[in-house]
């Protein structure tokens, strides 16, 4: 294998990330929410639309996760009485969360193309 | 202003609890969402059903993230409790070596002074319980950010072997006397857990003082 061909696998690799299902969950939702995106907000998204209990722990070590990535970058706002007087942390998708989210939103949809789950699987 | 009603205070156990397990970066978000939701059950549905939501999130929390915290760096975890269980059978061999070289070499004075000799033994449990502590806090520090993971799953391991070691003695001999010193075998694996809850606590006040 030459040096050339060993760099551009490497470079396809590193350009063909995915998000596992929690973190696509969670960008999903940091998109839907925009400035008003925050933990309990986030928690309280993915907990109406996706009908399960998700707890503030599992949000924020998928965060974290996604941050490290560079998919996610968060900002801290102001104390407020209501929370303890502790800070909210706001987050927000970066555009490389976003193409992320969007291939793997596109691998997703090639998979189960043309398959009818309902009718064939249950 | 006028203060909080009581029910209105989330349980403050399971906030200390979450408080030790969370990143010194993010325990206060996480600890303010709690609060925030604890808030709107409590006026939503009542005090008891907040009190509830709030220790189910609580301990969901911590497992997520102790699991979360150990998947970011399991070598140096994984490290860090060897390391450790290592140094704490070195740490309890090494005293009670160099005591026996003492009273072995000054066997007549010793017999002679029985009741200081007894006292040297009775010395050897605190000296024993802060050995272990220090142990606590050496795993806690080399596991950087995770502090109580590390203590943890080595207090947990020490807990599995303690118990293992007494039912196999009790199995072989029968004999329930073992049982009764079974509760004092027990603060090896506290005293270590208690070195990582220091070291996490003083951890947490150096990273969030005021920078001025």
């Amino acid at each position: 294998m030459t040096g050339e061909y060993f760099f551009y696998i490497v470079y396809i690799m590193i350009g063909r990330d995915y998000l596992g299902e929690f973190e696509h969950i969670i960008v999903l939702a940091l998109l839907r929410l925009g400035d008003r995106a925050y933990g309990v907000t986030v928690r309280q998204e993915i907990e109406f639309r996706t009908k399960r209990e998700v707890s503030i722990g599992a949000v924020y070590a998928t965060l974290d996760r996604l941050e490290k990535k560079g998919y996610v970058k968060s900002r801290h706002g102001d104390p407020t009485p209501e929370r303890g007087g502790r800070s909210k942390r706001f987050f927000r998708v970066t555009a490389k969360g976003v193409t992320t989210a969007n291939r793997t939103q596109r691998a997703l949809q090639s998979m189960t193309e043309g398959l009818d789950l309902i009718r064939s699987y249950s | 202003m006028r203060s909080q009603p009581h029910f209105a205070r989330p349980p403050r156990l399971a906030a200390w609890l979450v408080n030790l397990f969370a990143p010194a970066d993010q325990a206060e978000s996480i600890l303010g969402d709690l609060h925030e939701e604890f808030s709107q059950i409590g006026s939503k549905s009542g005090a008891a059903a907040a009190r509830d939501w709030y220790w189910r999130q609580s301990l969901r929390t911590m497992a997520n993230l102790a699991s979360g915290g150990f998947r970011g760096a399991p070598w140096t975890t994984s490290g860090a409790v060897i390391g450790g269980f290592l140094l704490l059978r070195f740490a309890h061999w090494l005293p009670g070596k160099l005591l026996n070289a003492v009273t072995d070499r000054n066997l007549m004075y010793w017999s002679n002074h029985f009741h200081a000799y007894l006292w040297v033994l009775k010395a050897q449990f605190p000296e024993y319980l802060l050995t272990t502590l220090l142990t606590g806090c050496i795993v806690a520090l080399i596991a950087k950010k995770r502090e109580m993971i590390a203590t943890m799953a080595l207090g947990i391991i020490l807990c599995a072997m303690i118990l293992f070691g007494y039912l196999s003695a009790l199995a072989k001999t029968g004999d329930t006397y073992y049982l009764g010193s079974m509760p004092w075998a027990f603060s090896d694996p506290l005293a270590i857990i208690v070195g990582g809850m220091l070291v996490r606590r003083l951890r947490f006040h150096v990273t969030t003082l005021p920078l001025d």
